[in-house]
């Protein structure tokens, strides 16, 4: 651990270099040369609290205890100025079984607000080159200012969540902004997408049997049941249709609003209409925006199929803690008493504030529900499990006259640090996404 | 356009997702070892990461009387057990044994069959399978023909979907058991029915050797008798023979290891780039360079290949028997537990270049490995004094354990003088990439499922290999060369380091 205030980049530099001089001296038998340095990556987190600073130490913790990776976590200090940091560095050093040791290092810098906004020179200096930089923007990134294309100049990929944009609607215009004008050698990568990729799976795998493909080209409805209102808590509803329209080549031609909280989408597919309904379901376990159920029928031949994946209701979730609400009310403490009052006492408040926080926001912005989202009352929920969202899809197959046949898919913890992995493993220059990114918007305007 | 050819656009950019289509799984053998061991937990694991589709079921047939649920059960526990990943996801494995049940077959009785028969129909009804269906040997090769005369006899390789076979090494004991064990097997399936499982070629770092050779440029300009001296690989493993004395006693490392595995380290590691990546392209390229090894005879044997057998030693720090001693060994047994040979591949890119091969039980650690040692440079312009301590250019592939990919070379020692000393450029597979490799059975299996044979072997790549073993076996039967000794946790007899020795070569320590 190496920690100083007010250093300079040179400074941290030189420190570095000494930390990874020590660990190769260290690692080198007697009579042996030292191995070379391994490195996967560098993932600068841009962070703007504590709370996410922390999310990213930990994550990048939990990234390199499998892999040798340089993670930059910056955050900025507002009100600062000047041009030396607050830094640390720490480096976790793991000891494979079956391979020689790795490095992990992490390197935090507390910048003042003014050279926040020039990232990319402050970073520059510090990234491993030869490896893939990744520029994590934890919060809402600022799309089309200075200070995001200035950090995206060292970055081979700006990776991002939809889901915590806290302006969606705005933020999603955007983004779907810098799709059309990144060149091509920046990535683009949405934990929200990652994080729907189980379900891409289970209906792309609907369609995979011979005799089943021609099922696509007979598709006549899609419902998606999703938590919240307004069109801002539509991301992930837009993003799976906007996906299938980009694959299957459906244009859109109208969307109108129904009764009962429920939107249609209109689209055509040659000469054969597809309706796509958004239908409003409130589910207690879900947070805004996340979808319940997808529905997708239509007939072939004579041949009718249904396709109906849910999401299981038996899950827990722990609740954002950078929500507003928590400030309002301590946890009482990590133990079960404390935190089984803390949940009681919040239930209580929870609906009042919330629609406090709604109307308030409603009246200062002038915006409809949904189309910001103000910052949510969150009940402390007693966590039995993991700090993940982990969930259960459950598919209902329904083909002619045939019993339904129902499969249960059980999708892996999906925490962030998982998710970012993933991500960063599969890569970040995904022509599909783009695709249906652009797709959703397009969906999301009309809408 | 025909259906089949119909793309799913939907499938499109889902990285690494392979689907199968929804069939049912035979597994003849069940209860057995291999079963409980490999296939159930990869199975469990492929359901685990969402690859098995919707309707997708598993058959057991074994002798055993046993419930449904008893097999349930007793998959519960194997997978408990042996499962790569842990802990169990109890809500996986509780929707995987929902699609499990448990057919008595006594592979003898054609009314067995037929039980199965309907089994299989219900299954067809109730899950959409589509008549697909994949009968795992999980066996003993004897069982293999009685088995697939059975499934003709009850027509279960016809019908709607597909229908696969798939068979476990060794495949024949000979040339000539191969080749009527791939006759029965062809007069109920097509070869392109007929899964050849070798465990060992659905390991990451065994196909990263195609991807090392082929997606790069930089090497396959080198990979020639032009700059390479020699090839040296070495399948070894720390312990003896376990449990399997009656199997081993009669097969030896040569038909256990070096006729199969080490062969097809051969065939990767010399055969010419195929077209693509597809089934046959890669196949085609393996037999050829199977068929270009130089066939030995008489005293080429004796002089090129070497046998030895383990007497007892210290291996990894434990005292542990000879092989003699093993159970289920005869007290004077001639099986050799180690195998080296000098093999020339007769083409245009390989003439002169040895391929030395050596596999064996308790050698000091578990190691796989593929060395290519390159030629000196042709001029010592440092001197003879600078370049003592720099060993000639080598690139090893580690197949495992440690898996990855290390280049040697020269580098100047910091000094005012000029000394030149070996370095080594590593690639670890374990930490250069963000995900996790597969254990080779899953891979394994789903390719089975998906159709894609790739990385099983071919009938005639199997009999490719027979044909150059089969006189190594006859030589050795008659005592030529004699049967070396060598003590547990050492790197085989003295005359497989001198081998190497008559060609001013020595064996790299791995």
């Amino acid at each position: 651990m190496w920690r100083r205030e007010g250093a300079t980049i040179a400074e941290i530099i030189e420190a570095l270099s000494r930390i990874r001089a020590d660990f190769a001296r260290a690692e080198a038998g007697d009579d042996e040369h030292g191995r070379p340095r391994n490195c996967v990556m560098t993932l600068v987190a841009v962070t703007s609290g504590q709370g996410d600073e922390r999310r990213a130490q930990r994550c990048s913790r939990i990234i390199g205890a499998h892999h040798p990776a340089q993670s930059i976590v910056i955050r900025e200090i507002p009100g600062t100025r000047g041009h030396k940091f607050d830094a640390s560095i720490v480096t976790d050093v793991l000891r494979p079984t079956t391979s020689s040791a790795v490095e992990c290092e992490i390197v935090t810098l507390h910048v003042p607000g003014s050279a926040a906004d020039h990232i990319g020179s402050l970073v520059d200096p510090l990234v491993v080159s030869g490896v893939p930089t990744y520029v994590w923007w934890m919060g809402t990134p600022p799309f089309g200012r200075q200070e995001l294309h200035d950090a995206l100049r060292i970055g081979d990929a700006l990776v991002f969540d939809s889901a915590r944009f806290e302006e969606p609607y705005h933020a999603f215009r955007g983004l779907s902004k810098l799709v059309t004008i990144a060149h091509r050698r920046l990535g683009l990568g949405d934990l929200h997408w990652s994080r729907m990729r189980p379900l891409r799976e289970v209906i792309a795998q609907f369609f995979m049997p011979y005799d089943r493909r021609s099922f696509l080209s007979g598709i006549t409805e899609v419902g998606i049941d999703y938590t919240g209102n307004g069109r801002g808590n539509r991301i992930a509803a837009s993003y799976t249709v906007g996906w299938m329209a980009s694959a299957l080549g459906w244009e859109l031609q109208r969307a109108t609003a129904g009764g009962g909280g429920i939107v249609a989408a209109h689209y055509r597919a040659g000469s054969r209409p597809v309706e796509v309904h958004f239908r409003s379901v409130p589910k207690d376990h879900l947070a805004s925006g996340e979808l319940s159920a997808v529905r997708i029928a239509g007939s072939t031949h004579g041949t009718t199929f249904r396709l109906t994946v849910a999401r299981d209701p038996e899950r827990t979730r722990r609740p954002n803690p950078d929500s507003a609400y928590r400030s309002l009310l301590s946890s009482g403490g990590e133990d079960d008493a404390g935190i089984e009052l803390t949940k009681r006492q919040a239930e209580r408040h929870r609906g009042v504030l919330h629609d406090s926080l709604d109307s308030l926001h409603h009246t200062a912005s002038g915006e409809a529900p949904g189309e910001s989202r103000p910052r949510q009352p969150v009940v402390i929920t007693h966590e039995r499990r993991r700090p993940d969202t982990e969930q259960v899809l459950l598919t209902l197959i329904e083909i002619g006259d045939s019993p339904p046949l129902r499969h249960v898919q059980q999708v892996e913890p999906e925490d962030e640090a998982a998710l970012l992995l993933d991500l960063l493993a599969t890569g970040t220059h995904d022509a599909v996404f783009n695709r249906s990114l652009l797709a959703a918007f397009e969906l999301m305007r009309k809408m | 356009m025909k259906v089949e050819e119909a793309p799913n656009p939907l499938a499109e950019g889902l990285h690494d997702y392979r689907v199968a289509d929804p069939a049912v799984m035979v597994i003849f053998g069940a209860t057995g070892d291999l079963s409980g061991r490999k296939l159930l937990p990869a199975l469990y694991n492929l359901a685990r990461q969402r690859s098995l589709p919707a309707g997708f079921a598993v058959v057991g047939a074994a002798m055993d009387d046993m419930s449904d649920d008893a097999f349930r059960k007793r998959a519960s526990e194997k997978i408990h057990q042996f499962s790569r990943t842990q802990p169990i996801d109890n809500r996986v494995l509780d929707a995987f044994l929902s699609s499990l049940s448990y057919v008595k077959v006594d592979f003898s009785r054609a009314d067995d069959f037929k039980a199965l028969a309907q089994r299989l129909q219900e299954l067809d009804n109730t899950r959409h399978i589509g008549g697909n269906r994949i009968f795992y040997c999980a066996t003993p090769p004897q069982t293999y023909q009685l088995i697939a005369q059975q499934l003709q006899a009850a027509s279960l390789q016809t019908g709607g979907g597909f229908h696969r076979i798939v068979v476990e090494k060794p495949f024949g004991t000979d040339l000539r058991s191969a080749m009527e064990l791939t006759q029965t097997l062809h007069n109920v399936f097509s070869e392109d029915s007929v899964y050849r499982i070798d465990h060992y070629l659905g390991k990451e770092t065994v196909q990263n050797i195609l991807a090392f050779r082929f997606a790069n440029s930089i090497f396959e300009p080198v990979w020639n008798t032009n700059l390479i001296d020699s090839v040296q690989i070495t399948v070894a493993e720390e312990i003896g023979i376990e449990q399997r004395g009656a199997y081993y006693d009669r097969a030896g490392a040569l038909r256990d290891i070096v006729q199969n595995h080490a062969m097809q380290l051969v065939a990767l590691t010399a055969m010419e780039p195929p077209l693509a990546f597809d089934a046959n392209a890669v196949r085609d390229e393996k037999v050829k360079v199977l068929r270009a090894i130089r066939p030995l005879q008489g005293e080429e044997i004796a002089r090129s290949t070497v046998r030895g057998q383990y007497t007892k030693g210290w291996v990894l720090g434990e005292q542990v028997a000879g092989y003699r001693e093993e159970t289920n060994v005869a007290p004077d047994s001639q099986t050799e537990t180690f195998a080296a040979l000098r093999l020339f591949i007769d083409n245009w890119r390989w003439a002169g270049v040895p391929f030395y091969v050596r596999a064996g039980k308790r050698m000091p650690k578990r190691v796989t490995e593929i060395r290519v040692q390159f030629k000196r440079p042709p001029h010592l312009t440092f001197g003879r004094e600078a370049m003592q301590e720099v060993d000639p250019n080598a690139i090893t592939l580690r197949i495992q354990p440690e898996e990855g990919i290390s280049l040697k070379f020269g580098a100047k020692v910091p000094s005012a003088g000029l000394r030149i000393r070996s370095v080594t450029m590593d690639f670890q597979y374990m930490t250069a990439f963000l995900v996790d490799a597969p254990e080779a059975y899953e891979r394994l299996l789903l390719d089975c499922m998906i159709g894609d044979p790739t990385l099983f072997t071919r009938g005639d790549e199997v009999e490719a290999a027979w044909k150059l073993i089969d006189p190594f076996e006859e030589s050795w039967r008659g005592g030529m060369p004699p049967l070396g000794t060598y003590a547990a946790g050492t790197w085989g007899p003295p005359s497989a380091a001198e081998l190497l020795q008559a060609d001013g070569r020595e064996w790299h320590r791995p």
